[in-house]
């Protein structure tokens, strides 16, 4: 199924959501790229976070045949999701808890703002949770009177800076400690004191939100998985603040996302294992609790109402599409950690919730691939999200999708279309594609023979801005390979004359035709192809080697529909 | 909530599945087969559980008994604190504790801010995470776990188990007997958090410090060879 266009399902009565500038990704990377500090830093932590996750997989040791098992739990899960959710919701009713259901983020939102207020509530203690984050809730709370306070360190200061997280994992990883250190010192009323070190911030912040703790009438928190057999869902921290925020105020909201959703326990913590080692490089977190429900009778603590919102927000529509790959996604950051797009420009330049590649994705479908059509084209097609993703999510596959849907719904500008258009034109004719490229190049190298670059090339800006255009040393590739062929030709003619003449005198070894041939014979794609080798099973059935699976019943379903699924390809490429 | 909106949602994930009937699906479960785990750090269960304790930053102590772990509780107090004072849950185990012979002076229940240490008896320890497992209950109020700067645990070597799916097999034989608890914690290491430019702190919002005490039968020096094997 083609990503429609049409305007996001949220927000037309501009009441609660973070406003999205994701089609100003390119003045927002550029702004993104003035301050030298920052990217430095971002330059570090590019470097640094892949090290620290690559260390964990090499000690775990079985990343590849993990990933595999978590893959097939999690499209299993999918696959079955009416099964599953049904009865999640039925052992989450049995343990207690209220189950709501919301289409949009403002629906979410309501339910939460009317659960707060039977209880007269007007504390709030949040655990961190993207999917608050998704829906707005913190402003929708606060205008309407309530104190909300994030509690995870890192939300908790982006919060006081009045901003938004740069990343999934580590929201605040885009501020310095010495601007951390200002912002401490002009919001908390501590009197004169010096904070010149990380632990004396922590420290601070820790004696500041214990009091919003035991304060707070109501704690929201998120859910990293919902487990189908018992009701029960998984929290993951290493702060310890979601746990606080789940036992010590007497109403818990757990908000969360009904793709999370898992068969088993033992599930849950299986993904776990990916999960915490592709975010932090850990081999565990400090905080996995799962919770059922209220507390018990013979409890003494724990909260006495609970409440789980489980939002849709267009995933539904995601699971039905072939982009369903994408709900498979486990949160860890993997993706923005090895991603130099996201590097360069940090998580604020994307201009909603989810930066990185996997934002690239989620946001257009999310939103509006309208409102965010830059977001698929910020991707080099390196692929190094996808080779760490621990969910497996062909990510450059679906960006690239994107952009054809795009490109389909005339989302891309006229000048880019019209440019795509007749290259694919020229490439359906291959006879005048090497005409017409050969003039070219012919004459780039005319032009450019002096100096062997050019500094300005016309249609060409984008990248003549940024560096020059090294000049063509001559002639392409094809009439290189031509050249090559015509040479061994005309060898192997001369070759067979002579031994019509001379059968004897041919020399192994000194004949340079027989060496010639040996040493530069071109192996064209299409002569592998046709060519199948018995002893190779990769090219004994090339059209069974590159054979993609059976198609999906979406697919089947819709059967002139302009998408195939997406695993094939990188079954291939393996 | 809207009835509405449950049912569109239902109906939404009901078009998009697959449809199979509830024996299918729990035979495609089935075959999943078990998920890969990490491997120990030492052969021998107490060993390795230790060590991975200490490399999350936790530290550990080993007693052979009941009266060796009451002293090793005392020697923690002291030294940290110069008192013998510390919050428990009502667990049956730690209530038959000799605390007498140490001196040491529990008060059993639910921690009250400001009260700087706690003592829970663990259901299990899981060597693969060096962690341990608390259930919320009479027994561990969860406050217990998270408010204290200090944390102590005890865990019984007979209740090691190597792995997640070990501690699910014995938490769910408990939810057999006594049903499913509010909330099942595992807990490896004291708080922690990089928030703050990637450095990594502790004693971000639940206990800066978290002491293991393996009590029971253990190989000789398992805290020395762990000791060892964490590089410390």
């Amino acid at each position: 199924m083609t990503w429609t266009v049409r305007p996001s399902a949220r927000g037309s009565d501009g009441r609660s959501h973070l406003k999205q500038t994701s089609d100003t990704f390119l003045d927002n990377a550029h702004e993104a790229l003035q301050d030298a500090n920052k990217v430095q830093f971002r330059d570090l932590l590019a470097s640094f976070t892949p090290l620290v996750r690559d260390a964990a997989m090499d000690q775990f040791g079985q990343f590849e045949n993990l990933r595999q098992h978590v893959k097939q739990l999690r499209q299993h899960s999918l696959e079955n999701l009416d099964h599953y959710l049904t009865r999640f919701e039925q052992e989450a009713v049995q343990n207690g808890n209220r189950v709501h259901f919301a289409e949009d983020g403002d629906e979410l939102n309501s339910i939460v703002l009317d659960i707060c207020q039977q209880h007269n509530a007007r504390h709030i203690a949040k655990g961190k949770s993207m999917v608050t984050e998704e829906t707005g809730l913190n402003d929708y709370l606060k205008r309407a009177g309530l104190q909300v306070t994030e509690t995870d360190l890192g939300e908790y200061i982006i919060q006081q800076a009045g901003e938004t997280p740069s990343h999934i994992v580590g929201p605040a990883l885009h501020k310095s400690a010495a601007e951390i250190r200002e912002l401490f010192l002009e919001k908390h009323d501590l009197g004169e004191r010096d904070l010149a070190e990380t632990v004396d911030m922590v420290d601070e912040a820790r004696q500041v939100l214990r009091e919003h703790f035991l304060n707070a009438e109501v704690g929201i928190i998120g859910a990293n998985a919902l487990v189908a057999e018992s009701g029960y869902s998984m929290l993951v921290t290493n702060e310890g603040n979601g746990d606080l925020c789940a036992n010590l105020p007497n109403v818990l909201i757990i908000c969360t996302t009904i793709d999370r959703l898992l068969p088993r326990a033992e599930d849950a913590t299986a993904m776990l294992r990916l999960l915490v080692r592709s975010a932090t490089g850990q081999p565990h977190t400090c905080y996995t609790s799962f919770y059922s429900g209220p507390r018990r009778v013979q409890d003494s603590d724990g909260p006495l109402e609970t409440h789980i919102v489980l939002l849709d927000n267009r995933r539904t529509e995601i699971l039905a599409s072939d982009y369903s790959e994408m709900l498979q996604c486990i949160r860890c950051g993997a993706c923005l950690n090895h991603c130099p797009i996201y590097a360069a420009t940090g998580g604020h330049a994307y201009g909603w919730v989810y930066p990185g590649p996997m934002g690239s994705i989620l946001t257009p479908l999310l939103t509006s691939l309208e409102q965010s059509s830059a977001l698929p084209n910020a991707c080099t097609s390196c692929g190094r999200c996808a080779e760490v993703c621990p969910a497996d999510i062909p990510l450059p596959d679906l960006l690239r999708d994107l952009r054809h849907d795009e490109t389909k719904q005339k989302l891309s500008p006229v000048r880019w279309r019209l440019g795509m258009r007749s290259h694919a034109w020229l490439a359906r004719h291959p006879g005048l594609y090497r005409v017409v490229t050969g003039m070219g190049i012919f004459a780039l190298h005319l032009l450019g023979r002096g100096k062997g670059s050019f500094s300005k090339l016309p249609l060409a800006s984008g990248w003549t801005s940024q560096r020059d255009f090294p000049a063509p040393q001559g002639k392409t590739f094809m009439q290189q390979l031509a050249a090559i062929q015509r040479e061994d030709k005309a060898r192997e003619q001369k070759a067979t004359r002579g031994k019509e003449k001379k059968p004897t005198a041919r020399k192994p070894g000194k004949d340079g035709a027989g060496r010639s041939k040996e040493r530069r014979e071109p192996v064209l794609k299409e002569d592998w192809a046709r060519k199948p080798d018995p002893e190779n099973p990769k090219t004994a059935a090339p059209g069974k080697a590159r054979a993609k699976p059976a198609a999906s019943k979406k697919a089947k379903a819709n059967p002139g529909g302009p998408r195939a699924k997406k695993p094939p390809q990188r079954q291939a490429d393996d | 909530m809207t009835d509405s909106a449950r049912a569109r949602i239902f109906a939404a994930v009901r078009r998009a599945s697959a449809g199979a009937d509830a024996d299918k699906i729990e035979r495609e479960l089935a075959s999943f087969g078990k998920a890969p785990g990490a491997s120990l750090p030492a052969a021998d269960l107490c060993t390795a559980f230790l060590v991975n304790v200490l490399k999350n930053q936790g530290s550990a102590d080993c007693v052979s008994n009941r009266s060796g772990a009451v002293k090793a509780v005392a020697e923690y107090l002291y030294q940290h604190f110069r008192s013998l004072r510390l919050v428990a849950g009502n667990d049956p185990h730690l209530a038959a504790m000799p605390w007498r012979e140490a001196g040491v002076l529990p008060r059993f229940g639910k921690v009250e801010a400001g009260e700087p240490v706690t003592l829970s008896y663990a259901l299990l320890g899981v060597a693969e995470i060096g962690g341990i497992v608390t259930l919320t209950g009479k027994a561990n109020p969860a406050a217990n776990n998270l408010l204290s700067d200090h944390h102590i645990v005890l865990v019984d070597s007979t209740r090691l188990v190597p792995d997640m799916e070990g501690a699910w097999e014995v938490i769910r034989k408990e939810i057999d007997k006594s049903g499913r608890p509010r909330g099942i914690n595992f807990i490896a290491g004291p708080s922690s958090t990089a928030d703050i430019e990637g450095q990594l702190v502790y004693g971000a919002h639940g206990p800066r410090h978290w002491h293991v005490i393996l009590m029971g039968e253990q190989p000789e020096n398992a805290l020395e060879k762990a000791r060892e094997l964490a590089g410390l």
